[in-house]
């Protein structure tokens, strides 16, 4: 019981500090700094662009994809690298089971790829009613 | 903080993993299903839903070999205790299949689906997943491993409810269930986490022995039932956390509806009784457990809302999804009752209420298919006059609805009866309740009879159309759910002995 209320505490000592450090800096930050603003400072930031437009644009729904198909792999390799690091010990069977574990995420980006999932631009737009979205809209969203 | 373990340490894990495997050969059986019918879709191209769904149901019946092959394995937990094999899970494994199956069978004669243009591959795949997320469920015996199985069944559960991608109706419906999914999920977790700061543990049988080793703060502990029993109500449907069925259950593809509606509220419960039998400690006496903490009295109330107000909302709905939805409630309120009961008797009775709203519900959804298939509309005014022009389907369907009732001599009065029985062999205790669940009955008489009363005595507007044929396999499904209806009505024995058989566990931890 004790090891696990200092585990505990380990967490809350760093809860504590954390709030400190981000509150201490902001509070440093407001004492030192000058303040001028004006409209082009407060605008939103969008990668030094101009903002254009509100930010309720809709998003094209193949960002979604794309971004659950790199979360797959992201994960294959966050499970594949302590994998790795112990392999030696582990023997063969433990390739086996990588295989299958890379086969199976590798299955799905063979589907995506075949059911059209990464085609960027589509032969004929999937959803007919939706309106196509000018490009440069696509542009300001991905940045 | 982290020192790697050594070779032998990891054999030993490896070796421990590979033993836990013996036991879980239906599950990698169902995942490797999973994956055939994806690599199947994606080889035989856009008109193949009557192969995959074929494929989909040999292999669901295959891996009934493989369940029947636990029966004669001893009760074990394995994988580090994180998960069991025992009785209770095999009832439950067969149960899911059986629904599987049946939900193939809806599928294949829904004529929304069949129109489906992007091919059904992904759905029986989802199909398949949802059956092994449900076994997982009712086997789970590690908080962490629960919240993953729910998390399997619910994600699959959304993709289908959206499947008619087209259909506003439907999309509506998938958002819907998702938004209220994350938010009882979430809460589940929060329970979980809470249960796991008091004990260290996550193991259901020890978080158990530390409660009871080194006592609770009550406020903490009726905070994390509370949450716990959020999430799970979520997932049975049972009032106050059932905002989300109505228009989940009328919008989402009829034969996803039943699915629901059967598969994952029996994976709730099974979650639920496990939970509650094994990890929150108990005993006979029920007002005063051990532990002071008055969890039945959170399900007694769960379970009266949910009989009093999904009856009682039932009774103005137009569409007959709608009402069956509205009924599915009232029917969580009633499992709740065997629940409540805590001993085997009301174990065995929840597992036979269960069997028979697996029958009945997945008749009543297959006739409302072939029924909409028909007049493309669910309804309550578009059924006049069916009974003389689908006649089989009609008389089908009043079986099932008189079922649903609890009217003798159906299968759904044989489970009612042992629910308000075990109910009662507590004594005046729970009186209160069985007056609830037998006054609720009587309501859901009412609503439940419309629909025969205007397929039978009320005119069709088109009166000049003659006898609709359905095709033959229909016939035969029909027939034989209604037949089965009745028959386990009249022989229920084998039934509720297999249950008695499969609540054994229980009896050690009530007892």
């Amino acid at each position: 019981m004790d090891q696990t209320l200092s585990g505990f505490g380990t967490v809350f000592v760093f809860l504590v500090l954390g709030i400190v450090f981000v509150a201490g800096g902001y509070l440093t930050a407001r004492m030192l700094r000058p303040s001028r603003p004006n409209p082009e400072k407060n605008s939103t930031y969008e990668c030094g662009e101009p903002a254009v437009g509100s930010a309720w644009v809709k998003f094209n729904i193949r960002f979604y994809v794309v971004a659950l198909i790199f979360i797959i792999f992201d994960v294959e390799v966050v499970f594949l690298y302590p994998w790795a690091t112990v392999f030696k010990p582990l023997g063969p069977f433990a390739l086996v089971e990588v295989l299958i574990f890379a086969g199976i995420l590798a299955l799905g980006l063979i589907y995506a790829w075949v059911k059209g999932d990464l085609d960027w631009v589509r032969p004929t737009p999937n959803i007919p009613k939706m309106p196509e979205m000018p490009n440069r809209r696509i542009g300001k969203a991905n940045g | 903080m982290f020192e790697m373990p050594s070779g032998a340490e990891i054999q030993s894990i490896i070796s421990i993993l590979k033993g836990g495997a013996g036991f879980f050969v239906p599950e990698i059986y169902l995942s490797a299903l999973f994956m055939v019918l994806i690599i199947l879709d994606l080889v035989t191209g856009r008109k193949n839903a009557r192969f995959l769904a074929a494929v989909t149901i040999a292999g669901l019946v295959g891996s009934l070999y493989y369940i029947f092959k636990q029966q004669a394995m001893p009760d074990t937990e394995f994988f580090f205790g994180m998960y069991a094999l025992d009785r209770f899970g095999i009832f439950f494994k067969y149960f899911f299949v059986a629904s599987g199956i049946l939900a193939v069978l809806l599928t294949v004669i829904d004529d929304q689906l069949k129109k489906h243009e992007s091919g059904m591959g992904e759905y029986y795949a989802l199909l398949v997943a949802m059956v092994v997320g449900m076994m997982m469920m009712a086997s789970s015996t590690d908080l962490l491993m629960m919240f993953l199985a729910m998390e399997l069944v619910s994600l699959s559960a959304y993709a289908m409810t959206g499947y008619l991608k087209r259909d506003p109706r439907s999309s509506e419906a998938a958002l819907k269930y998702l938004v209220y999914g994350a938010v009882s999920s979430g809460m589940l977790l929060y329970g979980f986490s809470l249960l796991y700061g008091m004990t260290a543990q996550t193991n259901l049988t020890r978080i158990a022995m530390v409660l009871a080793a080194h006592g609770y703060d009550p406020l903490v502990m009726i905070m994390a039932v509370l949450l716990i029993m959020a999430g799970l109500g979520y997932k049975m449907g049972a009032v106050p956390f059932h905002f989300w069925s109505p228009d989940v259950y009328e919008g989402a593809p009829t034969p996803v509806t039943a699915y629901l509606s059967v598969g994952s509220k029996a994976a709730g419960f099974a979650m639920l009784m496990r939970f509650f039998f094994v990890a929150v400690p108990h005993g006979m006496d029920m007002y005063v457990s051990p532990l002071h903490i008055d969890w039945l009295m959170i399900l007694m109330l769960v379970s009266a809302a949910s009989m009093i107000y999904g009856n009682v909302v039932a009774i103005w709905q137009k569409n007959v999804k709608r009402l069956l939805a509205y009924s599915s409630i009232a029917h969580a309120g009633y499992l709740l009752l065997g629940i409540i009961t805590m001993d085997q008797l009301g174990t065995q009775s929840v597992l036979v209420y269960l069997a028979s709203y697996l029958l009945m519900n997945y008749g009543a959804f297959y006739v409302v298919i072939l029924i909409a298939n028909r007049t493309g509309s669910e309804n309550l005014d578009d059924y006049r006059g069916l009974g003389k022009k689908m006649p089989l389907a009609g008389a089908a369907l009043t079986v099932f609805l008189i079922s649903l009732v609890g009217l003798p001599p159906t299968f759904g009065f044989i489970g009612k009866l042992m629910i308000f029985s075990a109910l009662l062999s507590k004594g005046s205790l729970f009186m209160w309740l069985a007056l609830i669940g037998i006054l609720t009955s009587v309501i859901s008489l009412y609503y439940y009879m419309l629909i025969p009363l205007n397929m039978y005595l009320r005119e069709s507007e088109r009166p000049e159309e003659g006898v609709v044929e359905t095709g033959m396999g229909a016939k035969l499904v029909t027939a034989t759910l209604m037949i089965l209806t009745l028959y386990f009505g009249l022989f229920f024995q084998p039934i509720a002995n297999y249950a008695k058989y499969s609540s054994v566990l229980f009896g050690a931890f009530l007892n």
